[in-house]
């Protein structure tokens, strides 16, 4: 009994399993409808297998689609990388320039506020003013300041009629008699 | 091997395995090579935008002949729908070529058109089949798995696609 044709295709396309596959081959060996099919089979699939493209025609093909994607999706990935590195850099170089500045700052108010030698202070730093200390102010609240608890009663009354006032003392609670 | 598909590196690797094989079907299924890159494009700019992660390159290369395959078909259809199937057949032959040997590359085309409109002339589900068996090195298993068919159903098909272009073939 001859191959059916479905098992030949299969055969054909390397896809038949043992014991099936031992089997035709046997049969294929001493049948010539057999072999005549087979090549019938095996020249269709050589005929279409002519009309397929070759490397060579696909590689212009490849070639553009992928020269796409590098323009425009990985360049896309480098750019935003790239972008998040400008970012980074913008952000970081005032910051330093800032903690510098800080940094100087803080090193000249040391010697202006802290040092107690004014005379290393004017070769270090000249033209800047000698700092405010106690041996540089003078409050003017120092002065003596004079109130009425100042004097006694008796100036007071003495003072006051030499300007010509009469004065009349009376204490709290005692009523004179009349 | 994981296949992330944004992965500049891993979309390489697929691109280069896959994009012969993808041209191939969309050209066999399109019969326009020029149709058949503009898809291949297509679907690789979505298997790279939808940054998916394959669990392996054999699922990537799967994915991305299911979409070429799909976004093929529709576009035969819409071509169908728009000139007619008999002004799709006549504009058929395409010769756009690199190569200067003249003779040879006039039987080539005329056999490859001869070849394009036999196939153009299948019924879909066995039109696809039978271009995936001939023009990748793809086995029963792994069309099934494009398909989403059974092995034995690809089998059946390629035997009887084989015999519908034995007989259209042979009458040329």
């Amino acid at each position: 009994m001859c191959v059916d044709d479905q098992l030949l295709n299969t055969y054909l396309d390397n896809e038949l399993l043992e014991p099936w596959k031992t089997q035709v081959e046997e049969h294929l060996s001493y049948c010539n409808a057999c072999k005549l099919r087979l090549s019938q089979l095996e020249e269709i699939q050589s005929r279409l297998a002519s009309a397929t493209l070759s490397d060579e025609e696909i590689a212009p093909s490849m070639e553009r689609v992928l020269t796409y994607f590098e323009k425009n999706r990985f360049s896309e990935q480098s750019n935003r990388h790239l972008f998040l590195h400008k970012r980074v850099q913008i952000k970081l170089v005032p910051a330093i320039l800032t903690s510098a500045a800080a940094f100087v700052v803080v090193f000249i108010a040391s010697f202006v506020l802290f040092s107690s030698n004014p005379q290393q202070r004017q070769e270090i730093l000249p033209g800047v003013a000698d700092p405010i200390d106690s041996n540089h102010i003078r409050q003017v609240s120092d002065s003596p300041r004079q109130s009425l608890d100042s004097f006694s009663l008796e100036q007071i009354i003495n003072h006051l009629d030499k300007l010509g006032y009469a004065v009349k003392l009376e204490l709290k609670a005692i009523t004179p008699l009349e | 091997m994981e296949i992330q598909s944004n992965d500049e590196r891993a979309f390489r690797g697929v691109y280069e395995e896959v994009f012969p094989i993808i041209m191939r079907v969309v050209y066999h299924v399109t019969n326009n090579r020029d149709l058949a890159e503009e898809i291949c494009q297509e679907a690789f700019i979505r298997f790279f935008d939808k940054g998916m992660l394959f669990p392996s390159s054999d699922d990537a290369k799967y994915w991305l002949i299911r979409v070429a395959k799909n976004l093929a078909i529709n576009q035969v259809k819409r071509k169908v729908r728009e000139q007619g199937m008999v002004e799709k057949l006549k504009q058929m032959p395409t010769s756009r070529s690199n190569t200067t040997d003249g003779e040879h590359v006039l039987i080539r085309e005329e056999t490859r058109a001869e070849v394009q409109a036999a196939i153009s002339q299948l019924p879909e589900k066995f039109r696809l089949v039978i271009v995936m068996k001939e023009y990748t090195d793809m086995g029963y298993r792994e069309i099934a798995e494009v398909l989403r068919i059974s092995e034995s159903n690809v089998k059946v098909r390629v035997h009887r696609a084989r015999k519908m272009l034995e007989s259209m073939l042979s009458q040329e």
